[in-house]
């Protein structure tokens, strides 16, 4: 019996929320999307809240569409595909060892998925993306060179072995411009992508961040000291 | 000043025991106690005869007030019956209300000038992020984007010169962003120089991640 009412509470208690959040959603897209996206776009919002989901790029996705002047139908349609994606982010990281993926990471991850990173690959990298990697920029680096046209797998090896060769975060977000710099020079998007993979784990000084470099257990004194 | 007692010596004082029950080391003090008891003054107050006529004359004269009884009905306590009849449901109902309630109340967010993600972001340092599109044939330029809920009319680029060049100078909240420029009004160009992303429209979106660092076209 406390069971049940336990359960009747939470679910009470997200209905609550939900109520609360409808007028929030359609007051920021009123006047900004045609009429009957309003609503489509409020239940969307409702269900993806009710599953833990972060619900502000779903209506950012629909004044995107609003803005563009696009038919209430597509907008509707790019908010579920979102949400779907969110959701399968969201699930992936969950089964990845994310139990409490935030707002962040979550986008991240559909981001990821949505540029054809698979769900096992989003999973690698956000486990790979140990302190200082934030596992949400490290998904959207990975997501962009995706787009870009680094396959998958390519893109896999590019970010984990700059995270393994300790690399700093900001080397990461360089990533898609060293690629498209390789791309403007004519080499395809794998080509510049292992190209970059091989520079990093030949750089000087790579290795794990805070760890010991391969073969160096033993360390034989700073050589850059006086 | 006040003198705390022996427990024995203040059942002395109260009669239970006598001098010699006590134990020979707490005899001085009960002694001392019992002449201090001793040296009161018990004579009996004798109060004036009219002090109960004035009393009471003055009780009456404050009772008369109107604007006391008023104000005594008002806040003096009374008895009130109340009798409910409720059925057991009720109570359930009542009770899971209750803790819906308590739920709501933990697991609401706190206050915030908002809870879109904008304005979280913007709490953070922001970074000036500089905008270029060459279009020498259009009259007029803006960059909409995620940063400004795509609001073309929000940052509209200047022209350099007669070069065809359009520039602006944004602050950025940091995180990644997905822009494009608007020109004249009604064509969505993404940025030539970042990378594009699908916006879900048939149409592509540029990206730019502002760290601390700077901006980068990711």
């Amino acid at each position: 019996m406390r069971r049940a009412a336990l359960a009747l509470a939470i679910a009470s208690s997200g209905a609550l929320r939900l109520a609360a959040q409808q007028p929030d959603v359609a007051a920021r897209l009123n006047g900004r999307v045609p009429a009957e996206v309003v609503p489509a776009v409020a239940g969307v919002a409702a269900s993806a809240a009710s599953r833990g989901l972060p619900v502000e790029p779903l209506i950012q996705k629909a004044i995107e569409g609003g803005a563009k002047g696009r038919p209430a139908q597509q907008v509707i349609a790019a908010v579920r595909a979102l949400a779907d994606q969110l959701g399968a982010a969201s699930g992936a990281l969950r089964s990845g060892g994310f139990d409490h993926a935030d707002a962040d990471l979550v986008e991240g991850g559909a981001y990821a998925l949505g540029a054809g990173l698979s769900v096992r690959q989003v999973q690698h990298l956000a486990r790979a993306s140990r302190p200082p990697y934030e596992p949400a920029l490290t998904l959207r680096v990975a997501g962009t060179l995706a787009a870009l046209g680094v396959p998958p797998k390519n893109t896999l090896d590019l970010v984990e072995g700059l995270i393994n060769a300790g690399r700093s975060p900001s080397d990461l977000l360089d990533l898609p411009s060293e690629v498209q710099a390789g791309v403007a020079r004519g080499a395809t998007p794998a080509q510049a992508a292992d190209g970059l993979a091989r520079a990093a784990a030949h750089a000087p000084g790579s290795g794990p961040p805070g760890g010991v470099p391969p073969g160096q257990a033993k360390g034989h004194g700073n050589p850059h000291k006086p | 000043m006040t003198q705390a007692y022996h427990q024995l010596v203040k059942r002395l004082l109260d009669g239970e025991l006598s001098l010699s029950d006590l134990p020979p080391e707490l005899r001085a003090e009960g002694a001392e106690a019992l002449r201090l008891l001793g040296a009161v003054d018990r004579t009996p107050v004798l109060l004036p005869l009219q002090l109960d006529a004035r009393v009471m004359a003055e009780v009456r004269r404050r009772a008369r007030s109107p604007v006391r009884r008023a104000w005594r009905r008002l806040v003096e306590p009374r008895d009130v019956e109340l009798r409910l009849r409720v059925r057991p449901w009720v109570v359930w109902g009542g009770a899971l209300a209750a803790a819906a309630t308590v739920a709501l109340l933990l697991a609401w967010p706190p206050a915030s000038p908002g809870r879109i993600r904008p304005v979280r972001v913007a709490a953070r340092d922001s970074v000036y992020v500089r905008f270029v599109l060459y279009a020498p044939g259009a009259k007029q330029v803006a960059v909409a984007g995620t940063f400004n809920q795509w609001d073309q009319n929000a940052a509209r680029l200047v022209r350099l010169g007669a070069d065809g060049i359009w520039t602006i100078t944004l602050a950025l909240p940091q995180g990644q962003h997905q822009y494009a420029f608007v020109v004249d009004g009604q064509r969505w160009v993404p940025d030539p120089a970042a990378p594009g992303i699908d916006d879900g429209f048939g149409r592509r979106n540029s990206v730019v991640a502002v760290t601390a660092h700077g901006a980068r076209t990711l």
